[in-house]
């Protein structure tokens, strides 16, 4: 019996690539560079289906790269000629694991809800996502306490899931639709591959051991603000360096600079991180002085602001922060020991 | 050891006057520390001695105010002395625990020798000069000099020279300079060009976190020379160019500071080799000026100290 969705053989997937390779950049999981991330598909390795477990570079940086030319300018006359970066060519993203998804969606409401971010969307409206569903989670992955499966995504095309010979594959948008029908190498799905599916989709949710209880986050971290003692003790280790909030798949801050040489030049705007002293240093003061109040905003931003903004935490528990860090500092662990009851202590 | 330093630690904190303790608790992650920076006395409970401590908890004292009781291995050790060289720390405000190291396990090794992530290990145990490694039940044997850190298989002083407390017993240099020198040798094989080459593409991948500079000891300026804009030394754009400028700096500014800790290549997220540039400017220190950091504490600093034998015609 046939159902909604689709499945295509393993030994099919490269040459899936290939046909979607004639109208898309292909990227897909990478270890070419020093570490794992997307890199252009070499239309040959599929390897990575049996390495792959998420990359170190999060996919973010497809659409928000750590270094991008926004445009270039010239001395002309007496004004400046601008010349505005070219629009970004079409790219297929294979691979997308459910947390890093769910990232891209959390960057589309900052530059293409609240604000059209021209050079976000270029990107963003050129690129499909093709979901892989986890095999195999990391210690360190907590998506299951943020509402996240490592199997099911709303945030990508089309969603492919590994039921041992074969992939199962969900059609979530209708640009997903699409590219199915120009496949031949894919079949209708049957309710055992179905089945099959399911079982394999609890299997995997329950390899995510990590749990984290954060129905109560939100008032917690507004109770204990202003416990200076509390912020910090837990900063204390912090190393104030950019490795967490760089390698976050929702952290979005950025930086403006211009490069000037013989009046000529350009605009570029790269990655920046609240963990930075001078990230909001100013000509008078400095609001964020101390490396407990930098720590205190980046975990209120993710569990307090963002939500009270966008009415959902902006961290998808894809574990990056705590694999990465060089000294081991672990937001789950922070987030589960937040003071229960409001500090009387004063900030100042 | 560790009930030794578990009591050491506490006794500090009661009768000594020491305002924080600094030395590894366990980590989150399989096979891991990570520093535990406490005045409570019932949390010292909690420090542990293991391969896997491998931060340079020198780097604390910096920020650190009061008195402070550390744990410390050699290169850490090392780490404080040139900190009190350089007049950063205080001798009489640390109270050193030195703790012999026989050595760190690079993770990252295990991993790549084993094709698993460190979560897929059920143990790793250093035994002697071997190391086992329990995958799925089984047991793999590796060398321990294979899944040690390259700085350690070079390091001369394992056992604190300066310390106030010394914990079990000294331990020997494992003392194979070539081993830990491999890849710096692998850079000095090539023609310049080549060099050039590598360490562009290397640092073309470079994300501008600052993380070796942020775990680094030796680097405790109050401000950065990244950070200045009057003048500019180095463009914020992450271009491999301004890069390698970054690297180059950082190194002049550290050389005669670096105990090559190696903690700048181990929390580099990108991987980028940079243990081969500071271990580099280390030797070029010590064959230019018979100068290894963070001997001893009462010689002045390499770069703070001047003799007239030292004039050239173009200082007056």
């Amino acid at each position: 019996m046939a159902t909604n969705n689709k499945k295509i053989s393993k030994k099919d997937v490269a040459k899936l690539l290939d046909i979607w390779s004639q109208q898309f950049s292909v990227l897909v999981p990478s270890k070419k560079e020093n570490v794992a991330g997307l890199a252009m598909w070499d239309g040959v390795d599929i390897g990575f289906l049996e390495w792959y477990r998420n990359t170190v570079i999060p996919p973010k940086a497809n659409f928000l790269p750590s270094m991008e030319k926004m445009f270039s300018f010239k001395k002309d006359g007496d004004g400046y000629h601008i010349e505005i970066a070219q629009d970004e060519p079409k790219q297929l993203i294979f691979g997308i694991r459910p947390c890093d998804a769910r990232g891209i969606t959390m960057l589309d409401k900052v530059f293409t809800e609240t604000y059209e971010d021209p050079y976000y969307v270029s990107k963003r409206k050129n690129t499909v996502l093709i979901g892989l569903s986890c095999t195999n989670p990391y210690d360190s992955c907590f998506c299951t306490s943020l509402g996240l499966k490592p199997t099911e995504s709303a945030d990508v095309d089309l969603m492919f899931t590994d039921i041992g010979d074969e992939f199962l594959i969900e059609e979530i948008t209708d640009n997903g639709k699409e590219l199915m029908g120009v496949a031949s190498l894919v079949k209708q799905a049957t309710k055992a591959d179905d089945a099959k599916a399911r079982t394999v989709k609890a299997a995997i949710s329950d390899k995510v051991i990590r749990k984290l209880d954060t129905k109560e986050t939100a008032k917690k971290l507004q109770a204990c603000f202003s416990d200076k003692d509390y912020w910090e003790k837990v900063a204390a280790k912090c190393i104030s360096c950019g490795i967490c909030t760089f390698l976050c798949p929702t952290c979005f801050c950025f930086d403006i600079c211009d490069e000037l040489v013989k009046k000529q030049g350009a605009r570029y705007r790269g990655w920046d991180s609240c963990s930075f002293r001078l990230y909001t240093n100013m000509p008078m003061e400095n609001p964020r002085e101390e490396k407990w109040r930098r720590v205190r905003q980046k975990v209120c931003h993710k569990y307090e602001f963002y939500p009270m903004n966008f009415d959902v935490i902006a961290c998808t528990g894809c574990g990056r922060c705590t694999r990465l860090c060089p000294v081991n500092w672990d937001i789950s662990q922070i987030l589960s020991s937040l003071p229960a009851s409001a500090a009387s202590r004063s900030e100042k | 050891m560790e009930q030794e330093l578990r009591k050491e630690a506490r006794k500090l904190l009661e009768e000594v006057n020491v305002d924080y303790i600094v030395g590894f608790a366990r980590g989150s992650l399989k096979f891991s520390t990570t520093p535990l920076i406490t005045k409570d006395k019932e949390e010292v409970a909690s420090l542990v001695i293991s391969p896997f401590m491998v931060n340079n908890l020198a780097r604390f004292l910096i920020e650190m105010p009061g008195r402070v009781g550390i744990v410390a291995k050699g290169c850490d050790s090392r780490s404080v002395v040139s900190l009190i060289q350089d007049n950063q720390v205080i001798r009489d405000k640390v109270v050193i625990i030195g703790v012999p190291c026989s050595g760190l396990i690079d993770i990252a090794k295990v991993e790549k020798l084993a094709n698993k992530d460190r979560d897929e290990f059920d143990d790793i145990t250093l035994q002697g000069e071997e190391t086992v490694v329990i995958i799925g039940g089984q047991k793999t044997k590796f060398p321990t000099k294979d899944v040690l850190f390259a700085h350690c298989l070079g390091c001369e002083s394992p056992t604190p020279k300066e310390y106030d407390i010394l914990l079990g017993k000294p331990r020997d240099a494992i003392g194979d300079e070539a081993l830990s020198r491999r890849e710096i040798k692998q850079l000095e094989d090539m023609v310049p060009e080549q060099r050039w080459g590598f360490w562009k593409e290397q640092l073309s991948h470079c994300i501008r976190c600052y993380a070796c500079r942020q775990i680094c000891p030796a680097c405790f300026c109050e401000r950065c020379f990244v950070e200045e804009s009057q003048p500019r030394w180095i463009s914020s754009v992450s271009q491999w160019q301004d890069n390698l400028m970054f690297q180059v700096i950082r190194n002049i500014h550290v050389a005669g500071r670096c105990t090559d800790c190696g903690e700048c290549e181990r929390a580099c997220p990108m991987n980028i080799p940079l243990r081969s540039l500071s271990k580099k400017m280390s030797e070029l220190v010590d064959e230019t000026f018979r100068y290894t950091a963070g001997i001893d504490k009462n010689e002045p600093a390499l770069m703070t100290a001047y003799e007239h034998v030292e004039a050239e015609d173009l200082i007056m």
